[in-house]
């Protein structure tokens, strides 16, 4: 690959404390290097903002659950399709975008790393698939661990050895990254049209809680030292009042916390993050929550954010998707995936003159602002949950502006402007903290070494947007910034320029990260008959079937860690 | 008004989609600039000009653009898209998706007409002195919304699902209806007059479907009322004696279905329930 | 050449997705497979039969052999050509050659649709307006008390279903047939209504007026009617009680609903039963589905252009209109030029007046057997048969993705579909393809 050189533009890169400092940066191979040689081409960056490439770590872009969504939903696409070009294929947005127009879409704002963040193991097969179909971008995808039998046996059992030789063979039987937890316990329950509400309910059959489960696999996690936390979407996302569920939830964590590491993140804050008893008076729960997040060190989480639009809800919580479907009365899609877990999806429409809506909205502002240390929480919107990932852009201006909020403050429902905190923060992000919520901390919480920085041996993954951050005051003009951060003068993938002022001028194809997590060959041996003699049982498919082979991946990165078990 | 004649200059088998071929679109644009506009001829660009004859004058406004067309355009897609004013007359057969979200105006068929005529319309009127296909006043696939206004008018026959998702307005169905006239009716009225195959208004919430004919059953999802002489369609009475059901109840629907008694002697039953 | 056994094979006939079989061959002959049903041991063992060898093209009125270059140059020319190609099929076909197919569509400017269309497009139709509440088909066999086929036979067209899934399968929480409840509702006694508990004979297209009041008796409304498609309403409240009191119950339909008059009107009053059901109990829909990788071709389709099938890509970007851009309407209207037909017979298939039309076009077929479509057409280049042959996914009935093998080789010069196409790609974009 030749060598290129950025010159002259001012620099953001948290994880190696660069604020906006006017530097080249240097490109050989894909990678960062030192400096590179006179006959390198020079792109100028002059008055121009460079970032390494977005990561995001939430977002629910392929898999069964998103293309049930994308075939239930032909309303959503036709009103925005993608038309073919030279560099780029045909597709289709808008809140479930098809795998093309996805990866061209996030690449136009500068992100080249996006995780799926929650597969059924025994579909992860085409989730890889349509990852795999998924332009530009690095990606990775969360297999769901909090309602499987095995686990929920072993768990039972108390047998952590064997669950961590479990989880282990599983990541690598679905190349998966990281252990995800969805309302563990409940989708279980849901198998009976129920649900659980609290840590200490019990799990219907299986005599275990969710508590138990939540711990079981922070050990797990930190036994396999898994580059990523344990992610998990607590229980009780349906209830009107859940935000104690979600610190209870983080309490469960706190003794498996690693050296430096968060034991555990959790993920679309705002959707749990509510106090209250009814819906007509649902409060913030984010002070709570943003504090307990602000006096420890072994969580992190994400907003989640909430944008005023039609939205398509999606997510593995099945029960959860049913009680908000009885209530929002559109169109409903469930899938139950046997002995593992569940789907729900729910098409909606987030209103500013909606109370509920309103509330949720200044949740997820509040927790991104009360938050104190960047490093602790991420901008996501929970794509297509809160809204669509295009929304970044928009969000980022909420977040540097509080005069941008404020416009919409004044616009929203007037109880819910009484009763949230959101109109009292003042509080304006710097580009700086910009940069390391949506890539410098999202990479270091995903463990991924070589993104989310510009320092030497980093990928390429570059991101300049038009903002001369010394000239730019962020908070006044945040319509530049928005539009800046929507289409990025230039998007580089491992030194490639794909994006070039908001259009794709080249596709590549991006790597799959998964995690190989080395056990010992005799608790690995144990586990492996404990699966042999109960896989027909469970399942309706032959064990020799279920793993997906390295070669399924068109670009595989595989992560080994050597377990302590 | 300014009188343009756009004449096919044969019959089109490739599909044409020609959304150009609206008031709005021709509006104080010249001949010459019409005719180079670029349609679609399956997967070629071409102009209109190739395909079409193009004679006459254009106005200044949509509303003082006429827009006339003789002959066959069946296999035409899309001619008066959001049209928000003037007249279409088409002096021969029309395609799909004429009229759709349409806002005002007028356009007149002498010939049949295809699917989805008046998808999600607004205001205007639409008139058919032959058939029509299907979903006509309806919604787009996998929505919610059908037309909201203005009056789509069918002398002959017309397909399956007409007013599907209907909001508002009136259709007019002087022929008869195939299965579903009405089917998830919100409000607005429909008046079929040689009547419907059945199923009419399945799933609606509200809304009404006044059937002269025979309305071809009634669902199990629908209750019967009363009988009342007249059905009131827009500023009409129409004479009845009509028997009236409210439904869809599966969907907690105040729809109501007015089926003619003279017509519908398989409804008789129905009258034990006057007692009560 | 000594005989091996190949074990957990997949089989590719229906979309019940058997992957427990094993095979036994004798370098390309194969000698028996065992554990599936006996139309899977007819798929391995007489896949030789009535195959086509060679590429054919189509000189003075009569199909030759010919290289497969040339055959491919000339299918090239005929889609470059073409002002509104079809590309139909796919259903008996690996994931990865409907990519292929999506890709040259796109490059075209043509219509993709699959059989779908003529099956259970009204399913997908159904679930665009209704939604639905659906499950794996493991989910099933561990949980449902009450199982209801409608409008389908599965005895016949998915002879290992009752088996693996439903009523004689051993799951975790119903273990035996005891267990189960089942009721089938047609319009004749068929087999698989002799298995039954209750057999509900429903007047021939009553369908919608039948589902339509059981949802009002589920909903606590009444029914006016006396009997509703010949089914009297006592047996109407009967049945819907045995609904609403199951634990967890589990609805099977196939083309008795998606083929019938209302089609996906039908359908959408199923999936709307179920929904209504939800509120009550615990019930899942599963559509039954026929060709071994026609969910695939939806799968693969949805994602890659956001709709399922009937997907027209000759404006450089997806349209999706059944009735408009579907395979048998265009078609009919005489709007399709040019056609490529992949694992497919719509000759023998489709309405008498869409194959009028078709016959007058030049079809390109891709396909391992002689069949009345490749007697038709211009360029007939020979598949190999996925899942015996050649390897590839496959989605099976409930949407899980599995792996078909490749058991034995080919016979010589004849190549899986996903490499045949993308040859034809490369020759399309050599010749300069227009878009």
């Amino acid at each position: 690959m030749p060598e290129l050189l950025i010159r002259n533009g001012y620099v953001f890169d948290p994880l190696n404390g660069i604020e906006g400092e006017g530097m080249d940066v240097a490109v050989k191979d894909g990678k960062i290097v030192e400096r590179v040689g006179r006959k390198a081409r020079v792109l100028d960056a002059s008055g121009m903002t460079v970032m390494p490439g977005g990561v995001d770590i939430h977002s629910h872009i392929a898999g069964s659950k998103a293309n049930c969504a994308r075939m239930m939903r032909p309303e959503d696409h036709s009103r925005d399709p993608e038309v073919k070009t030279k560099y780029a294929r045909s597709g289709v947005g808008h809140t479930i975008p098809s795998v093309f127009t996805t990866g061209y879409r996030y690449a136009r704002m500068g992100y080249t790393t996006v995780f799926e963040p929650a597969t059924p193991p025994l579909t992860t097969r085409h989730t890889h698939e349509e990852l795999n179909d998924i332009p530009i971008i690095d990606k990775g995808c969360f297999p769901l661990f909090g309602n499987n039998w095995f686990v929920m046996e072993y768990v039972k059992q108390g047998r952590i050895e064997e669950l961590a030789a479990y989880v282990a063979w599983m990541l690598e039987a679905t190349k998966g990254y990281a252990i995800k937890i969805v309302n563990p316990g409940g989708i279980e329950a849901w198998r009976w049209g129920r649900n659980l509400r609290h840590l200490d309910d019990t799990v219907p059959n299986f005599d275990v809680t969710p508590r138990e489960i939540v711990k079981a696999l922070c050990q797990v996690n930190k036994l396999l030292d898994l580059p990523h936390a344990v992610h998990i979407h607590p229980n009780g996302l349906s209830e009107p009042g859940n935000y104690q569920t979600t610190l209870d939830t983080m309490e469960c964590a706190r003794d498996f916390r690693r050296e430096g590491r968060p034991a555990m993140h959790v993920t679309h804050v705002q959707f749990t993050g509510r106090k209250g008893w009814s819906w007509a008076d649902v409060r913030s729960g984010a002070p709570e929550i943003a504090d307990y997040v602000n006096t420890h060190d072994h969580v992190t989480i994400d907003p989640g954010q909430l944008i005023f639009t039609n939205v398509t809800w999606m997510t593995a919580d099945g029960p959860a998707m049913f009680a908000l479907f009885k209530l929002a009365k559109t169109k409903w899609f469930n899938a139950d995936v046997e002995s593992e877990t569940g789907a729900g999806i729910v098409s909606a429409t987030y209103k500013k003159s909606n109370y509920v809506n309103a509330m949720q909205w200044g949740i997820a502002l509040e927790l991104a602002l009360l938050v104190k240390d960047p490093w602790k929480i991420y901008l996501t919107t929970d794509h297509p949950n809160g809204g669509p990932f295009t929304s970044y852009p928009r969000v980022i201006s909420w977040l540097v502006s509080n005069h941008a909020r404020q416009k919409l403050i004044d616009k929203i429902n007037k109880t819910a402007k009484r009763r949230l905190n959101l109109p009292g923060i003042d509080r304006e992000y710097s580009l700086y903290e910009i940069a390391t919520i949506t890539r410098a901390a999202t990479a270091k919480s995903l463990g991924l070494e070589c993104k989310g920085h510009l320092g030497l041996g980093a990928d390429a993954d570059i991101a300049i947007y038009d903002i001369d951050p010394t000239k730019l005051d962020p908070a006044r003009e945040y319509r530049i910034v928005r539009r800046a951060f929507a289409h990025a003068a230039y998007t580089l993938k491992e030194g490639r320029i794909v994006v070039k002022k908001g259009e794709v001028v080249r596709s590549v194809r991006g790597r799959t990260f998964w995690t190989k997590p080395k056990v010992s060959e005799d608790i690995k041996k144990t586990m492996m008959a404990d699966l042999q003699s109960k896989f027909d049982d469970y399942y309706t498919v032959r064990m020799a079937n279920y793993p997906i082979e390295e070669r399924y991946l068109t670009a595989s990165q595989a992560i080994t860690t050597n377990a302590g078990v | 008004m300014a009188d343009l004649a756009i004449t096919p200059v044969r019959q089109f088998k490739i599909p044409v989609t020609a959304e150009c071929i609206s008031p709005d679109f021709v509006a104080g644009k010249s001949l010459r600039e019409t005719e180079l506009t670029q349609v679609w001829e399956g997967n070629r660009k071409v102009k209109l000009g190739s395909l079409f004859k193009v004679a006459g004058e254009i106005g200044r406004t949509p509303n003082d653009c006429a827009i006339k067309i003789a002959g066959n355009v069946s296999a035409v897609r899309r001619i008066g898209y959001e049209m928000s004013g003037g007249s279409i007359q088409i002096n021969g057969e029309a395609g799909m998706y004429l009229g759709e979200r349409m806002k005002a105006g007028t356009i007149t068929v002498t010939g049949n007409a295809g699917s989805w005529l008046g998808t999600q319309m607004r205001g205007g009127q639409i008139d058919v002195k032959g058939n029509a296909g299907d979903s006509i006043g309806g919604s787009v696939r996998g929505g919610t919304k059908g037309m909201r206004g203005g009056t789509i008018t069918i002398h002959g026959d017309c397909g399956t699902e007409a007013g599907a998702w209907m909001q508002n307005g009136m259709i007019r169905v002087r022929g008869a209806c195939d299965l579903y006239a009405g089917i998830h009716m919100k409000n607005g009225t429909i008046v079929v007059e040689r009547g419907c195959q059945g199923r009419v208004g399945a799933q609606m919430t509200g809304g009404k479907v006044i059937v002269l004919g025979n309305a071809g059953g009634v669902l199990p999802s629908f209750q019967f009322e009363e009988i009342r002489e007249r059905a009131k369609a827009g500023d009409e009475k129409i004479p009845g004696p009509f028997y009236v059901f409210s439904g869809d109840v599966n969907e907690g629907g105040k729809g109501q279905l007015f089926a003619r008694v003279s017509d519908n002697p398989d409804l008789k039953l129905n009258e034990r329930y006057l007692e009560r | 050449m000594p005989k091996a056994t190949l074990q957990d094979v997949l089989c590719t006939f229906c979309a019940s997705g058997c992957d427990n079989l094993e095979i036994t061959y004798d370098g390309r002959i194969i000698d028996s497979a065992r554990n599936g049903c006996a139309i899977s041991v007819s798929r391995f063992t007489t896949s030789d039969k009535s195959r086509l060898l060679k590429p054919l093209v189509r000189k003075a009125g009569k199909l030759r052999p010919t290289t497969f270059a040339r055959a491919v140059d000339r299918a090239a020319r005929i889609l470059n050509n073409a002002k509104y190609p079809l590309l139909y099929g796919w259903s008996q076909t690996s994931c990865e050659a409907i990519s292929k197919g999506i890709e040259l569509t796109e490059l075209v400017g043509g219509l993709i649709d699959n059989t779908t269309t003529s099956c259970h497009g009204p399913t997908i139709l159904g679930v665009q307006d209704a939604g639905e509440a659906t499950s794996t088909l493991g989910e099933i066999r561990h949980s449902a008390d009450l199982v209801i086929y409608w409008g389908c036979n599965p005895v016949h067209s998915h002879p290992r279903h009752t088996n693996r899934f439903t009523v004689f399968s051993k799951g975790r929480f119903r273990k035996t047939r005891k267990d189960r409840k089942l009721i089938v509702v047609d319009v004749r006694q068929t087999d698989t209504a002799k298995l039954a508990d209750r057999f509900i004979q429903v007047q021939p297209n009553g369908d919608y007026e039948l589902l339509t009041a059981l949802r009002t008796a589920i909903n606590g409304e009444q029914i006016e009617q006396e009997t509703i498609a010949g089914v009297p309403v006592e047996t109407v409240e009967e049945i819907a009680d045995m609904m609403m009191e199951c634990e967890f119950g589990a609805l099977f339909f196939g083309l008795g609903l998606t083929m019938t008059a209302g089609k996906h009107r039908n359908t959408e009053a199923a999936l709307a039963l179920v929904k209504d059901l939800n509120f009550v109990t615990k019930f899942v829909i599963v559509p039954m589905r026929g060709w071994f990788n026609v969910a695939g071709a939806n799968e693969v389709s949805t994602w890659q252009t956001g709709y399922p099938y009937a997907v027209d890509l000759s404006q450089g970007y997806p349209r999706f209109n059944p009735g408009d851009t579907s395979a048998i309407d265009a078609i009919t209207r005489g709007e399709v030029d040019a056609a490529l037909v992949v694992a497919s017979d719509p000759v023998s298939h489709f309405p008498r007046e869409a194959v009028k039309h078709l016959l007058k076009i030049p079809i390109i077929v891709l396909e391992p057997k002689r069949t009345p479509t490749s007697e038709a057409a211009e360029v007939v280049i020979p598949s190999a048969i996925l899942g015996v042959e050649a390897a590839g996914t496959i989605y099976r009935i409930d949407g899980v993705a599995l792996e078909a093998k490749k058991v034995i080789d080919p016979p010589i010069g004849v190549r899986p579909d996903v490499e045949t196409l993308d040859t034809i790609i490369r020759r399309v974009k050599k010749l300069g393809a227009r878009r």
